[in-house]
């Protein structure tokens, strides 16, 4: 128990002063929350505040952000030719960065990690990890040897504290394998955690739903997938028969697109789950993240970086209620390799008020990511984001998720919707945007899935193909 | 010493440590200390605690004699907030009960002096207080009895080496004699008297909690047991008998030197019924306070 104390406070010191922190030494605590889980069940009392900071003071909270802040961008100068460049061009001394100052430092974007990449490398590169592309050029981003074993112990401690995370847990991962960051990082926090993993990837989801109920090996009871995946692990599981009994699952982690109300509650219903966390991470940011709370905001990670939401229209703060993109700058020591300023994601948020209700509200947040803003649909009704469709579309009657479309604004400034499904008409696509007070029009068209993937591209698209073909589905009584 | 004086001696020393560790197994069953948000007692924090008892008699010694009681009642305060906080939640309040407390052992001694009744009782129920919260603060931060039992087997080593080669002890009985807050429970009425060590309490309360919170009260049997004959009894019995056997009456018979090995067999054959129990095994306490 001393010895815990003494490597909090160490953690903690090097936290506050923004020193490297080792590796082992947060591997330890996480043997200590082990132990601590072993012997009481649950961790002891204010461990919000171990994990998420003491943050629910603002003034403590500007304090500690603006310290890191001005350390992150001392490094910065130092290491980074692009960087100086940004602040020699400001004007502003790195030392003496505040919140208000740091808005002069134009924001970094893709572009700049495609073209700069060589400029932007602060330690010695270890591993490259590169984005899906979804959304445009892939980008690719190098990890240090130091990055890769500090974040996963890091994860692993904050999961286990919150419960996310159990010792004899077994997660099948189903995200893409590209994804090697996110990957590398599941594996070693789950072994960190005494926990089992079974890589399973993006293949075909019966091959997937035969995973979930293999009972030779770890049982899975954490599942990781996009939410296009999640959509159509349910399909192909309802499709089999298959319920809650069938699967030992406690809880989903999905992440990278949108997942609807609708396909939550599915998923819920069909895979048994009691708990789906929502997470919000960015390649080019890890580890700085954020997770979603029962109140549907997205509450950011304030130990690990800075959040700024910037208006869609001008090179200023939004306010509350209004629509805007993430801005995030990680923090060091956690980032190094590879570290941003005023990283603009183009994820669209809106901003929400300082006071909330929600089991989270000591820990700022916005609402959940809305969709990138290259996808907003400008309308005569006002803006329609991306969730706004997939919410409507994915309560559709008798579709199968995910619910393939195209949206464009009309020439009369209506959203016309093309849906690919065999269930709903026109009308019922029309209603469900009525309901939420967009004037749409609709059309339905049957395609076959390769139709499908090409004319509305999602990560479940990600494919990971075998030789062998995938055993026939199990019979279900 | 009289038979009257020694059935006195032996009488209250067994009603001592009975009675502290009774409170810290009663305190175990109803009230849940608060405790960090992780950690839990393992083996190096057994070195720990050996090396604080180790050190802390030097630093006792080493302090003026004036010193040393403001040392302990500051202590002693300290421990008793920290303990009662589940209990008394009124900050005000609890503060108010300890300096009573404090104020009653001090006001008793410089007054009535330090043989009389009023300040050993005020004296025994601050020390015995502090034990059932220490106790508590260590078993329901994780301690296990396998700890406790090296703790107490190396207390018996310690007793016996500062006992006989190293005549620490009794130096230390000295220096803490004339002083309030003596961190001794015990009874002294005229010629009688009777005083037992605070850490000879700390040893039996943490082994006879540590027994029931692992074994239930399988656990507690026999470790009362134990600390009634070889705590109590055999340590207080043992210099008339060495006296009538060698015509030799030792001043002093350390009894974690006769309990130390005596516990540690007593949790090798607990040790034989299974795993020791865990604090989620028990049952969930609501708070008090």
């Amino acid at each position: 128990m001393l010895e815990t104390g003494v490597r909090q406070v160490r953690v903690a010191m090097a936290m506050v002063f923004g020193r490297r922190m080792s590796p082992r030494l947060v591997e330890r605590l996480v043997d200590d929350a082990l132990a601590t889980l072993h012997e009481f069940g649950s961790p002891g009392d204010d461990v919000e505040q171990l994990v998420d900071g003491p943050f629910s003071d603002p003034d403590e909270r500007r304090d500690l952000q603006t310290r890191a802040l001005r350390r992150t961008a001392r490094r910065l100068a130092g290491r980074s030719a692009f960087y100086r460049e940004r602040f020699a061009a400001a004007g502003v001394d790195p030392a003496a960065l505040t919140l208000e100052s740091l808005r002069s430092i134009p924001v970094t974007v893709k572009d700049d990690l495609v073209t700069r990449a060589a400029d932007m490398m602060c330690a010695a590169p270890y591993i490259s990890t590169q984005t899906t592309g979804t959304t445009g050029t892939p980008t690719r981003v190098w990890l240090s040897r130091y990055e890769l074993e500090l974040w996963p112990a890091l994860i692993a401690l904050a999961m286990l504290l919150r419960g996310e995370v159990r010792p004899g847990d077994c997660m099948q991962i189903n995200v893409s394998s590209r994804a090697t960051a996110a990957v590398q990082e599941d594996l070693e926090m789950l072994r960190l955690s005494n926990a089992s993993a079974r890589v399973v990837g993006q293949v075909p989801p019966d091959e997937s739903i035969d995973h979930l109920l293999d009972r030779a090996g770890g049982i899975p009871t954490l599942l990781g997938a996009y939410p296009s995946y999640l959509g159509q692990l349910v399909t192909a599981a309802r499709r089999r028969g298959l319920g809650p009994d069938d699967f030992e699952l406690r809880a989903l982690f999905v992440g990278g697109e949108v997942l609807s109300p609708h396909l939550a509650e599915a998923a819920r219903d069909t895979f048994g789950v009691r708990q789906i966390h929502d997470t919000y991470g960015v390649t080019e940011l890890l580890p700085a993240g954020g997770r979603s709370c029962e109140g549907g905001h997205l509450h950011l990670d304030l130990n690990m970086g800075y959040a700024e939401v910037e208006r869609l229209d001008a090179d200023e703060p939004a306010e509350v209620g209004e629509l805007g993109t993430l801005v995030v700058t990680p923090f060091y020591p956690y980032r190094e390799c590879m570290p941003v300023l005023r990283y603009d994601t183009r994820d669209v948020v809106r901003v929400l008020p300082d006071e909330l209700d929600c089991e989270l509200a000591g820990v700022p947040a916005v609402s959940k990511i809305l969709g990138k803003e290259s996808r907003l649909l400008r309308t005569r009704d006002g803006i329609v984001t991306q969730r706004d469709v997939v919410e409507a579309l994915d309560g559709l009657p008798g579709v199968e998720w995910p619910v393939r479309h195209q949206a464009r604004v009309s020439g009369d400034g209506r959203l016309h919707l093309t849906v690919a499904a065999r269930g709903p008409s026109p009308s019922d696509v029309v209603k469900a945007f009525a309901d939420r007070d967009l004037d749409v029009t609709a059309e339905i068209v049957e395609l076959d899935e390769d139709e499908a993937r090409l004319f509305h591209p999602l990560r479940c698209d990600l494919r990971e193909e075998t030789f062998t073909a995938a055993p026939a589905p199990k019979e279900t009584v | 010493m009289s038979t009257g004086q020694q059935i006195y001696f032996t009488g209250v020393t067994l009603a001592f440590a009975l009675a502290v560790p009774a409170g810290a197994v009663l305190y175990f069953r109803r009230v849940r200390v608060p405790r960090p948000p992780v950690g839990t007692f393992n083996g190096r924090d057994i070195v720990v605690m050996m090396g604080f008892v180790l050190a802390l008699p030097f630093v006792y010694l080493a302090l003026p004699g004036g010193v040393l009681p403001v040392v302990l009642a500051l202590v002693f305060s300290g421990g008793l907030t920290v303990g009662y906080q589940p209990i008394v939640g009124r900050t005000p309040l609890r503060w108010a009960l300890i300096l009573a407390l404090l104020g009653v052992d001090l006001a008793g001694h410089q007054l009535l002096g330090s043989d009389s009744p009023v300040y050993w009782s005020a004296n025994s129920a601050i020390v015995g207080l502090i034990v059932v919260s220490a106790t508590n603060l260590n078993i329901q931060g994780g301690m296990r009895l396998r700890h406790i039992a090296w703790f107490v087997l190396a207390l018996a080593v310690y007793d016996l080496t500062f006992a006989t080669a190293i005549p620490l002890t009794q130096e230390l009985v000295e220096a803490i004699q004339g002083y309030p807050f003596a961190p001794s429970a015990g009874l002294r009425i005229g010629d009688h008297s009777a005083v037992i060590g605070m850490g000879d309490l700390l040893a039996y309360s943490l082994y006879t909690t540590g027994a029931y919170k692992a074994y239930g009260r399988s656990g507690l049997r026999l470790a009362i047991v134990l600390l009634a004959v070889f705590g109590a009894i055999l340590p207080t019995v043992a210099p008339p008998v060495l006296d009538a056997l060698t015509g030799h009456r030792p001043d002093l018979i350390p009894a974690q030197v006769l309990f130390g090995p005596a516990a540690f067999a007593g949790y090798l054959a607990l040790r034989r019924r299974g795993p020791e129990r865990r604090m989620v095994e028990l049952p969930a306490l609501p708070a008090l306070a």
